[in-house]
């Protein structure tokens, strides 16, 4: 499918130079001389690099229609992580340098929707919060009342978070994962 | 599109109004007249790269088609060849089709100001001499600090067109300058050059490879002289390919630009014709041309030179915050 790099979204997928890319940022962009140009930030779902392109705002790109499939997290190793389509069964793996920093917030079991290009895997769309129990948090000490305050908490994914003072171990938190930020007690 | 009130920006619109009064107070110490000017008006200039706003007046049986002015060049020539002198309009200008960005929105503050006998190349003294004022005024020093990275305003950087294109893209001269030899080059470096005119991969490689760069080593950078083919109101120079345009960056971002103007009526119509023959193969709004705008040159325009500077730009780098919605009070987005 053709669009006009104008048109071109946050999320999608496209063909470019060969190779297929999600699009991480896009920005509108008129120099004022010449074409006008959207700037986009380009990630490669195989070699998961990113790199800042400008198209010409008119230039025809081409996108990938990818379908995106509810999957359940198994398990990962230094490669890739590892998926269940839970109605056919069928594994699924998708590369972690693709994935990125997000795979440090999901339990495995956790269930994430997954695109997929014929049967080639692309990347994941991380949920936008996970549930996660804190295993190890210094208490905080008394009469450190600084509104604001964070500390550091480790989660039981191994990830580690700043997390308020009031938080305690063994409490359930939910975190964005895309920005590895604490958002609340679950 | 929705109304936002940001009153946590504040702080930062106090700093960009002293900057907007810093640049007045320069200006009118140095003799420029404030212009008062209209953002409605019936004709415009031809600009290939620009849309505007349309709109219209109505009376009863009266219906006239209006537009927002994109800038306020079409006033000021008229008034420089009426004999005003130096002179500044600070106020609202309009483009259509440019959706709101970190550096942009579809109704802005323009900076432009005139000097009568002069040439770009003076343009550039004074206007780095105005961006020294305001630094002193906010700062009591010459240097900013912009996104962790200084800047000087002691000095310019300066490049002409040729010079970063050799440096930053590997592109020679002889290529830069002859349309065929440098769409072939584009499309050797990747680039889709299919349905590309020169214009559209000249701007294309221009951002992608060279922005970026500019004013990014402590001071901000001028860069002179671009392909008469980006000029059309601008004095060509006599080397035949270039003109006596110039811009000028800050942490790669474009701030201002400034021509000679064009004296000669001949040369102006011709420019015109070509703009709006661009317009309407480009789909793009069709409005009246003004060409009284050529009979104003031909009664004379004196020689001068005129710079357009984005002011929520700037305001957004004395600032030192990174987008210039962050500078406004509300927003339309």
């Amino acid at each position: 499918m053709a669009s006009q790099a104008g048109n071109l979204k946050k999320g999608e997928f496209i063909k470019y130079q060969g190779d297929i890319w999600q699009i991480q940022k896009t920005e509108f962009y008129s120099p004022g001389k010449g074409s006008a140009l959207m700037r986009t930030k380009l990630k490669n779902v195989t070699s998961g690099k990113t790199i800042d392109f400008n198209f010409k705002s008119n230039e025809s790109v081409e996108t990938i229609d990818v379908s995106s499939i509810e999957m359940q997290y198994l398990y990962k190793d230094n490669e890739n992580a590892y998926f269940m389509d839970n109605q056919t069964y069928q594994q699924y793996e998708v590369s972690r340098s693709v994935i990125g920093n997000v795979i440090k917030y999901f339990k495995e079991g956790e269930l994430m929707y997954v695109f997929v290009y014929g049967d080639a895997t692309l990347n994941i769309r991380p949920p936008a919060s996970v549930t996660l129990k804190i295993v190890q948090t210094e208490d905080a000490a008394k009469g450190d009342t600084v509104s604001g305050a964070k500390k550091e908490a480790e989660l039981e994914t191994g990830a580690k978070v700043m997390v308020p003072l009031f938080i305690k171990k063994g409490e359930t938190i939910i975190v964005n994962p895309e920005t590895g930020q604490y958002t609340g007690r679950a | 599109m929705k109304i936002h009130s940001n009153p946590q920006n504040l702080q930062n619109y106090q700093t960009y109004l002293q900057v907007v009064r810093c640049i007045e107070m320069f200006l009118q110490e140095k003799g420029y007249l404030k212009l008062d000017l209209p953002v409605l008006t019936p004709a415009l200039i031809p600009e290939s790269y620009l849309e505007i706003f349309e709109t219209e007046f109505r009376y009863f049986d009266t219906l006239e088609k209006l537009f927002l002015t994109p800038s306020p060049e079409i006033f000021i020539k008229r008034l420089l060849s009426d004999g005003i002198k130096d002179c500044y309009y600070l106020g609202k200008s309009f483009r259509n089709s440019e959706p709101n960005s970190s550096l942009h929105s579809p109704e802005f503050t323009m900076l432009e100001f005139y000097k009568v006998g002069k040439d770009y190349k003076f343009m550039a003294q004074e206007v780095l001499q105005m961006l020294s004022a305001i630094s002193y005024q906010l700062y009591k020093k010459d240097i900013i600090v912009y996104q962790g990275k200084k800047v000087s305003f002691h000095k310019w950087e300066e490049y002409t067109v040729a010079e970063v294109f050799q440096k930053y893209a590997d592109v020679q001269p002889d290529e830069l300058f002859h349309e065929k030899k440098f769409m072939k080059r584009a499309g050797e470096k990747g680039y889709e050059i299919k349905n590309a005119t020169y214009n559209d991969l000249w701007s294309q490689m221009y951002v992608q490879e060279i922005e970026h760069h500019l004013g990014t080593h402590g001071y901000p950078t001028v860069l002179y002289d671009y392909p008469v083919q980006f000029a059309a109101l601008s004095k060509p120079n006599a080397d035949g390919n270039t003109a006596q345009r110039f811009e000028f960056y800050i942490a790669g971002i474009e701030l201002g630009n400034c021509f000679s103007e064009i004296t000669d009526a001949k040369l102006q119509a011709t420019r015109f014709a070509m703009e709006n023959k661009e317009r309407k193969k480009s789909g793009k709004i069709d409005h009246p041309v003004d060409w009284e705008f050529i009979t104003v040159l031909e009664n004379g325009l004196p020689e001068s030179t005129g710079i357009a500077i984005g002011v929520e730009r700037l305001g957004m780098l004395f600032t030192n915050v990174a987008t210039i919605e962050d500078i406004k009070l509300i927003t339309i987005a």
